[in-house]
């Protein structure tokens, strides 16, 4: 280490205990910042303290990175990890300046496992050499931010070939990751858990992107959709097949909206979250621990002693109704959090919220490409619309046939609006700007501790 | 209810679905289904035969250039029947890029040029092209409004495109920009109207926003069908949504 990075190094841990313990303030830009401007080389230098995983894809990156975290932690690994609001290069390149890098237990070198954002996977790989590469899924997200999903894969690509020797730990059950002319070791994880005689051809659903084939351009079909255009996906007209996964769901024996139950190569596991697609960030997390050689009675583990990691689904009460919040964000996701809530056996409501600020993504036609005329096969028994752009999402339920709504053009009735739905169950869909108003204002209400 | 029914192809409705577009039939269909008349889906896609005289309603939506550029390809072998259902009258929604490949052709943002299989006469080219007089480089993201010159209509919308659409001298727009920059940013256009063929940039999905425009193209698909009845009359006694 040199003397100008220890400097950084100093600079950039002074700063963050100023921000942080002195005036209360989290984030983790600033310091890296003022790092890399004392020294631009710093993560360069920085990396032989440890190795480095980078986690990078649309949905699922903050649960699945916070899941390999307990998982290698469990394995008797020093792990560091960037809070899922420091994704881009400034706050992860804080993450690492300021983190105090204590010897693995296990004896082996420490682990930095880091969420990623799409666009700043090839800054991250340019500065520093990544050991693992993880991709959990490419879905259309906020078009007028992101851009197609080939354009956001072909970001991760180019940080891919900045590190040769990485493995590249895929989702095998995403056509998409079939594609790429990078020479990287490559392996699978994916959903095995239905027999063959039980396969029943299909192709995907209408609105669903990537769902063509790599080598000739075909539309795919499908032996089994987990959900979206993932699952075990073959071509018609030539060989082209999902490979062969390292790592696979070999079986699901519970769903429902608060714990799901499978089994990982034949290591049966339980979650405290529902959800197929948490079922995937499970998965991931459980291979990259066996990457990492890390027992799977550990992970079994880390996966039952962690339940309080779960959190973007949040549950909470308010005056004797069990509220659960979830985050939506685009089609793919919402239609995840309909099929978790066809798994709800009991009576519910649901109150939608919809913004449509910069972080939620200005345009909001996402909500006719989400499914909510499957809310018909649950147990729903009232709708309730609001947010900034209620008006859109009033008219997206009433006509997939939901024409009694509570309508409420301001997030400050929120309460109101809980108390006033006829169940005893109450789910909350926000998207990430309704969210934040939604927890403000259920804070000062002192149903949510701590508030903002 | 008497029955009636009208049947709708999707056009390369498992590529060409971008942003929401599909809406635009769920519209369609919730305003159809209020007035005793069902809808019958069908996606039309790679491969497959596109018979003009077996659908009452066509919808061809935006896709991401990769598939656009399948689609283009595959477009070349329907061309003909396309042409004769316009021709015939048929009604037609096209955005964005099943708008753009009803043309003559249409650039892409790396300047590739896409064979649209001229059955209207716009064109299409991309943000980098000289030519341009304003907004040079930038995509045309934003809210936008427009109103209908034949009708005195406002229409609600969001556009994101590269391309800059310049329509054919026997095309007219579907409407005058009043804020946002409609298909080129220059010369106050948003989308065609041909024949009853409309084409627009609009997301939203066009459709479910502009309830005026949904009644009005449902009751030109409907008289087509069954002239004997008074669709316009029946589509006036329902709620128009419109935000």
């Amino acid at each position: 280490m040199t003397l100008r990075s220890t400097l950084a190094r100093v600079t950039a841990k002074s700063s963050y205990w100023l921000l942080h313990d002195v005036l209360h303030r989290g984030g983790t830009s600033l310091p890296g910042k003022l790092a890399v401007s004392i020294d631009p080389n710093i993560l360069t230098k920085i990396q032989q303290d440890f190795e480095l995983i980078i986690v990078t894809g649309t949905n699922g990156k903050t649960l699945t990175t916070a899941l390999i975290t307990r998982v290698l932690q469990a394995g008797g690994y020093t792990v560091i990890t960037n809070p899922s609001g420091s994704n881009m290069i400034q706050g992860i390149t804080g993450t690492l300046v300021t983190a105090n890098v204590k010897p693995s237990p296990n004896g082996k070198k420490p682990i930095a496992v880091l969420e990623v954002d799409e666009a700043n996977v090839e800054k991250i790989a340019a500065a520093m050499k990544p050991k693992m590469f993880v991709l959990t899924n490419i879905f259309r997200d906020q078009l007028d931010r992101y851009g197609e999903i080939y354009t956001t894969y072909d970001k991760i690509i180019a940080g891919i070939k900045h590190a040769p020797e990485a493995v590249v730990l895929a989702n095998g059950d995403s056509p998409i990751f079939t594609r790429g002319d990078f020479t990287n070791e490559r392996k699978y994880f994916g959903f095995n858990h239905i027999q063959p005689a039980d396969y029943n051809p299909t192709v995907a659903p209408i609105n669903t992107d990537g769902i063509l084939s790599p080598t000739d351009h075909s539309v795919l079909e499908y032996d089994f959709i987990t959900y979206a255009n993932l699952g075990k996906y073959f071509s018609t007209t030539d060989n082209f097949a999902r490979p062969k996964l390292n790592y696979q769901v070999t079986s699901i024996t519970d769903l429902t909206p608060k714990y799901s139950t499978f089994s990982i190569d034949d290591t049966p596991l339980r979650i405290e979250i529902g959800g197929l697609y948490n079922i995937y960030n499970a998965l991931t997390a459980f291979a990259v621990g066996r990457e990492f050689n890390v027992d799977p009675e550990k992970i079994k583990t880390a996966f039952e002693s962690n339940a309080q990691i779960f959190g973007r689904q949040e549950a909470l009460h308010v005056d004797g109704k069990d509220v659960t919040i979830v985050l939506i964000k685009n089609p793919v996701g919402t239609n995840s959090v309909i099929d978790m809530m066809v798994t709800e056996k009991d009576d519910f409501s649901l109150l939608a919220l919809l913004n449509a600020n910069y972080a939620d993504g200005i345009d909001t036609s996402w909500i006719w490409d989400a499914e909510f005329e499957k809310l018909h096969d649950t147990h729903i028994k009232a709708v309730a619309t609001g947010g900034e752009r209620y008006k859109d999402l009033r008219v997206r339920l009433k006509m997939a046939g939901f024409p009694d709504q509570a309508v409420y053009e301001d997030l400050t009735q929120i309460v109101t609006a809980i108390k006033a739905l006829p169940t005893d169950k109450v789910y909350i869909a926000a998207t990430y700007t309704a969210m934040l108003q939604l927890r403000e204002q259920l804070g000062a209400a002192g149903y949510i501790k701590g508030g903002f | 209810m008497a029955n009636f029914e009208i049947s709708v192809a999707h056009l390369y409705g498992n590529l060409m679905n971008t942003y929401g577009d599909y809406g635009n039939i769920i519209a369609l269909t919730y305003y159809a289904k209020q007035i005793g008349v069902a809808v019958n889906y069908h996606l039309v896609s790679l491969g497959d035969n596109f018979d003009a005289d077996s659908f009452d309603f066509a919808l061809f939506g935006g896709g991401q250039d990769y598939e656009e550029t399948i689609v283009a390809k595959d477009l070349k072998n329907k061309a003909d029947q396309v042409r004769h259902y316009i021709e015939n009258d048929g009604p037609l929604l096209a955005v964005c890029g099943g708008f753009q490949l009803l043309g003559h052709y249409m650039v892409m943002a790396d300047g590739t040029k896409v064979d649209g299989i001229g059955v209207m006469d716009h064109y299409t080219t991309n943000m980098h092209d000289p030519k341009l007089t304003t907004l040079n480089n930038k995509r045309l993201t934003g809210n936008i409004v427009i109103k209908n010159n034949d009708t005195a209509e406002t229409y609600h919308g969001f556009e994101n495109h590269q391309g800059r659409t310049f329509l054919g001298e026997n095309e007219r727009a579907l409407g005058t920009v009043i804020s946002g920059n409609g298909n080129n940013g220059m010369d106050k256009t948003e989308g065609v109207i041909y024949r009853n063929v409309y084409g627009s940039y609009f997301h939203g999905p066009i459709f479910t926003r502009n309830g005026n425009l949904a009644k009005r193209v449902l009751a030109t698909t409907l008289s087509r069908k069954y002239p004997e009845v008074d669709w316009a009359d029946k589509l006036d006694q329902i709620e128009t949504e419109t935000f």
